[in-house]
């Protein structure tokens, strides 16, 4: 099957995007398809370059990373939450001229028509947050 | 014609207090503009987000129940709220930002059985 | 039919609006802060129960908590498990 993630809340809080990168690694060893992973408001964060988490911890980046280039799964950050966030691309850091870019390079900085496309074209559509 | 997926959004929300509730309704109608079949199901504390005579000028944030009552130009096909919720808050559901439809949970579960894709925030 | 993922404790209103509209052809999967809704002879169980969903956990959550000798009749699954229940209930409603 074809499946689209939506991820609602930040890596630096509560369980939503851990289990979302552990849910994404799990479906594609079970042979089905990941579109597309959509960061939406706090969710974003998890795009970011420059956040510094505790050493003794689960990395939180880097499964998103590895999704990203051993996979080939698209990675979106919704814009208008990213730039709340301060997730800016190098785009974004430039017109708001800000310090930048703060959003790895591995996510794309997008609106939320990539969201609903992703729910078009997959068979399934499944949501973290908390 | 290709057939379209139709949405449910269903928003838990109140207005304010949480970044959440914007980004609920960013998507419903970022559905819509794509002229995606999608309709709302306010659930909850999200009954709130339709309270008549919100002034967000005084807190310096956009106004949610402004942006609601403009739903009907942005092609929403069908807007619920959660009766039970709605009485819970002295809510008169005649008395709204919007025209609502208030349902029960049996009426819910169908509402999310009939859509192909629901996304609960 | 709904899988059902419950993220927040039972104090929290999602645990009562999911509760509201559960039926027995759906299912439920306790997982992030939802676990301890899985904690035995708590009211929270007894109406999770009385719904006739059929409730899993996420056992890595479970464990975490600290809450495996604590739990209720339920079926402790894993990140697999959960991946199986998407596969076979075509809509799934996050609760948070």
């Amino acid at each position: 099957m074809i499946y689209s993630l939506l991820v609602l809340s930040s890596p630096a809080s509560g369980h939503g995007a851990r289990t979302a990168a552990a849910f994404a690694r799990c479906l594609l060893s079970r042979g089905h398809q990941l579109n597309r992973v959509f960061f939406l408001d706090a969710g974003t964060e998890a795009g970011s370059s420059v956040a510094v988490m505790p050493q003794d911890e689960a990395d939180r980046l880097r499964p998103w990373i590895d999704l990203s280039e051993q996979h080939g799964v698209e990675l979106v950050l919704c814009i208008s939450s990213a730039l709340k966030r301060g997730m800016l691309d190098e785009n974004g850091a430039r017109r708001h001229e800000k310090t930048g870019p703060t959003a790895h390079p591995a996510f794309i900085v997008s609106g939320l028509g990539q969201l609903h496309d992703a729910a078009a074209n997959s068979d399934r559509l499944i949501t973290f947050g908390g | 014609m290709k057939d379209r997926k139709t949405l449910l959004v269903i928003v838990r929300q109140s207005p304010y207090g949480s970044s959440l509730a914007r980004a609920s309704l960013d998507t419903a109608l970022a559905a819509a503009a794509l002229e995606q079949p999608v309709s709302l199901l306010f659930m909850g504390d999200g009954v709130l987000q339709l309270l008549p005579d919100q002034h967000s000028e005084a807190i310096g944030v956009k106004n949610i129940g402004r942006l609601l009552g403009s739903l009907p130009l942005y092609d929403i096909e069908s807007v619920y709220i959660d009766a039970g919720a709605a009485a819970r808050y002295q809510l008169d559901t005649q008395d709204l930002v919007l025209t609502v439809k208030p349902v029960d949970p049996a009426a819910m579960r169908r509402l999310i059985n009939d859509c192909d894709n629901v996304i609960g925030f | 039919m709904i899988l059902h993922t419950l993220c927040t404790t039972p104090g929290r209103d999602a645990f009562d609006n999911c509760l509201a509209i559960l039926s027995p052809d759906d299912a439920v999967l306790l997982l992030g802060d939802g676990v301890y809704a899985g904690i035995k002879k708590t009211e929270a169980f007894e109406r999770l129960q009385a719904t006739g969903a059929s409730i899993h956990i996420l056992r890595e959550d479970a464990l975490a908590a600290g809450l495996m000798e604590r739990l209720g009749p339920i079926l402790v699954i894993d990140m697999e498990g959960f991946v199986s229940l998407t596969e076979r209930y075509p809509r799934q409603l996050g609760w948070y």
